[in-house]
């Protein structure tokens, strides 16, 4: 028997001839009269489409099904009535005891597979991503899911619907560990300016303690972090965000910050000034001391006199 | 203008009929979606930082494009038509265009992706979708203003009769109901994923289709709770350590769900309270500015990523609801009303629209070396809407208030040509911001800031809403 995601066949599923199909009445698609833009479908996907409409008018949830879905979603893998049909009737196959059988040679990890290979060529795609959380939500287990995950940031490591099924994975299974910093760790030594992975970091640190206090600890190595990734890209924007938002979550005053942000920014030598969000939060800083006039001169808009004609015209507000 | 020839292979697919189906000029539209990206250029060495007018060559294509892409798409397995209808109806209007005529098959076409269960999916038989309603909405919104301004006002609620009486609110009603989770967020569909797009477009369309307090209420003996219930928190609580705002809690601040947060928060209270107490305004601005790249001028959605067009309409469009927020936040901390003016860069915004996303066979896109869609055409063109126009938040009267609608203030957005330069903060006018139109006929139309739909539309139908279900009681408008 053929796969049940058997979507490389060439010349798809010949349903008007297959013994398989052979009771259901294909229900062709209702455009209304006269309409705006009618999508002129392949022969096949009108098909295929067709047989779905059929399929879920009867409600019928058999592994057929699966060899269906598998088909359209590979012509069409956006199609989210197409994935919620499929994913009901695996689970209408798995409360029947059939996946994984003698009749049926598929399961959740051969889906899970298949899922994989269709996200690889499918990475702006919300519902591929959604998939795999209901199953994985269903079998309540997380097991070489981060791999997986892992897999995809190599291809793109700022990928949305990846970073927001990772971060469900994380709540759903409390895995907010040491392997999960060390993997925030290692994504931005590849790339110091990869902010999904400093929005992860926040995440896995904070995320899990709401309105609380962090531990002191904590607090002290994220900002040690923050300000080695400094040493390297200054006016990388990502890791003085996440200082700022370090310190707020810490209740530590932003004064603290003044000799690191002097060091990159020296008001007095402009020539030397090597960040624009030094000066920034040099200039909150004097402001907040009350020192107008150094205030004024730490205004980001000496750092774009030298650097970025644009941003000048862009008015900081207090 | 439909292009001699056509695509004779799009005749054989369709089997029907030989140029009215899919013409496109030049080149096969399919390739748009199918073709590999090309690298792209280092823009800033390869464009002079001139202003071009918005080019009526490549914009007529534009529109006979996307004249073509209404007749027909071809194998474009879209999944969600709608949103074809919407980003080609909308980007023709706000170059000008009169879309009346597409009304009455816009209507026959959507007829049939209304669910028996209530609300609109992306195709005859699939099941609904927040954005295959959205969409829906909206576009009627739009053809149906298009097909009626010239009318006396009995012809005129009679058109909007035809075009709105069909839907059956009151099973999209219950189908929302559905989508709405106990935290106060929204999924796209059920069983499907929860974000703030699908909030911001559950909100848009109750507003437009004039759902009021005592429907959204529910009934509490069939153990439904108050609709809005909770949705405030939620928006809050998905502005992140950056000071953007993520597609849910903890996900990465990102342009397009600022936008949908913030469009929504302005549906549900006066810009100037509700967002300064339902978000840190300061550090949001402080990311928003920071989306805005030199030498590029146009906009990036997230930290670290490229400037693409389509932001032009996401992040510029926050602009109208952050200015009109500073505005209440100023004013609330003086005596007199204070407007802060405009607060970005909207030269340098017009500037990369005009040079870096015009493709020159007609359309608009992303970026130099990217195919231009109908998705970048619609938003490009809504961004340079925001840049040209100074849209801003007045009550006139205080109606929105005592409104029976929650979504009120949704009704109180106007536009003027005249954009306010900075002001110091201490109420003084700085006069107007100049060059942003260098040739009238590079204006496009005024847009409403929330509905993303030409300023206006809005109106016409909510007066209709209120007149229909005045001589309907129960809600349900009949359609002769």
């Amino acid at each position: 028997m053929a796969s049940y995601a058997d979507s490389d066949s060439e010349d798809g599923l010949d349903y008007s001839t297959n013994p398989a199909w052979a009771d259901v009445t294909p229900l062709p698609q209702d455009d209304g009269d006269n309409p705006l833009a009618q999508i002129a479908y392949s022969p096949d996907y009108a098909l295929a489409m067709s047989y779905l409409r059929a399929t879920m008018a009867a409600n019928d949830h058999t592994p057929r099904v699966l060899n269906l879905t598998a088909e359209i979603i590979d012509m069409n893998p956006a199609h989210y009535t197409v994935w919620s049909y499929r994913f009901k009737t695996l689970i209408s196959l798995d409360a029947a005891k059939q996946l994984d059988t003698e009749e049926l040679t598929w399961g959740w990890r051969s889906e899970l597979d298949w899922v994989q290979s269709i996200a690889r060529q499918n990475q702006k795609n919300y519902q591929i991503w959604h998939h795999r959380q209901l199953i994985i939500d269903h079998l309540g287990d997380p097991t070489s899911e981060r791999e997986r995950t892992d897999e995809m940031f190599g291809l793109d490591s700022k990928n949305y619907h990846v970073w927001t099924y990772r971060q469900w994975l994380i709540r759903r299974f409390g895995l907010f560990d040491e392997e999960e910093l060390a993997a925030t760790a290692k994504l931005l030594e590849e790339d110091v300016r990869n902010n999904s992975a400093w929005n992860h970091r926040y995440f896995v640190v904070f995320g899990k303690l709401g309105a609380g206090k962090p531990a002191e600890a904590a607090v002290v190595a994220e900002i040690e972090f923050a300000k080695k990734a400094i040493l390297t890209a200054p006016q990388n924007p990502s890791p003085w965000s996440y200082l700022k938002a370090v310190l707020r979550k810490g209740d530590i005053e932003l004064a603290t910050l003044q000799p690191f942000c002097e060091s990159f920014s020296p008001i007095l030598s402009p020539d030397e000034i090597k960040s624009s969000h030094a000066l920034d939060i040099l200039s909150e800083i004097y402001d907040e001391a009350g020192d107008q006039a150094k205030a004024e001169k730490a205004s980001p808009t000496l750092y774009f006199k030298y650097h970025n004609p644009v941003a000048q015209s862009q008015r900081p507000i207090r | 203008m439909a292009a001699a020839g056509g695509s004779s292979q799009a005749d054989e697919v369709h089997g029907q009929g030989t140029q009215e189906l899919f013409a496109v000029p030049e080149t096969d539209d399919s390739e748009f979606y199918q073709q590999p990206f090309e690298p792209v250029p280092a823009m800033h060495l390869s464009l002079p930082f001139i202003i071009d007018g918005l080019n009526t060559e490549t914009s007529s294509r534009q529109l006979s494009t996307a004249q073509n892409i209404l007749k027909s798409v071809k194998q474009t397995p879209i999944p969600n038509r709608p949103w074809i209808f919407y980003w080609c109806i909308n980007a023709l209007a706000a170059l000008g265009e009169d879309v009346g005529g597409y009304n009455d098959r816009t209507v026959a076409s959507l007829k049939p992706l209304q669910h028996k269960d209530g609300g609109f999916g992306g195709g005859n038989g699939q099941m609904p979708h927040m954005a295959s309603v959205y969409a829906v909405v909206l576009t009627l919104a739009i053809t149906t203003y298009h097909a009626s301004r010239d009318l006396s006002e009995a012809e005129r609620f009679k058109v909007y009769a035809e075009s709105f009486g069909w839907i059956d609110r009151k099973r999209l009603l219950q189908w929302i109901r559905k989508t709405k989770l106990p935290s106060g967020g929204f999924k796209v569909n059920e069983g499907g994923e929860e974000d703030v797009r699908a909030g911001y477009c559950a909100l848009v369309t109750l507003a437009l289709l004039d759902f009021d307090e005592d429907e959204l209420k529910g009934d509490a003996s069939l153990g439904e709770s108050p609709l809005l219930d909770g949705v405030l928190d939620y928006f809050q609580s998905c502005q992140t350590w950056e000071g953007g705002i993520g597609a849910k809690p903890h996900a990465e601040a990102h342009g397009g769900y600022a936008f949908c947060v913030l469009g929504a928060l302005c549906l549900l209270g006066e810009p100037g309270e509700v967002l300064n107490r339902h978000m840190d305004l300061g550090r949001f601005i402080s990311w928003l500015s920071a989306r805005q790249y030199a030498p590029e001028g146009g906009f990036s959605g997230r930290t670290n990523k490229l400037v693409d067009g389509c932001y032009s309409a996401w992040v510029g469009g926050c602009w109208a609801f952050v200015e009109a927020g500073a505005n209440g936040a100023e004013s609330a901390r003086s005596s007199v009303k204070v407007n802060v003016g405009s607060m970005w860069s909207r030269k340098a915004l017009v500037r990369y629209t005009l040079t870096c996303c015009q493709s020159p066979r007609g359309g608009l896109r992303d970026k130099p070396g990217i195919h231009p869609d109908y998705y970048h055409s619609n938003y490009v063109l809504l961004g340079l809407s925001a840049a040209q126009h100074y849209y801003y938040y007045d009550d006139r009267g205080g109606s929105a208030l005592g409104d029976k609608s929650p979504f009120g203030h949704g009704f109180c957005w106007r536009a003027s040509r005249n954009v306010p330069k900075p002001s110091s903060g201490d109420g003084d006018g700085g006069g107007w911001e100049e060059g942003l139109v260098q040739r009238e006929e590079d204006r496009v139309g005024t847009q409403h800031p929330v509905f993303n739909i030409p300023l206006g539309a809005e109106a016409q139908l909510r007066a209709w809403w209120r007149l229909a279900r005045q001589t309907a009681p129960d809600g349900e408008a009949a359609s002769d």
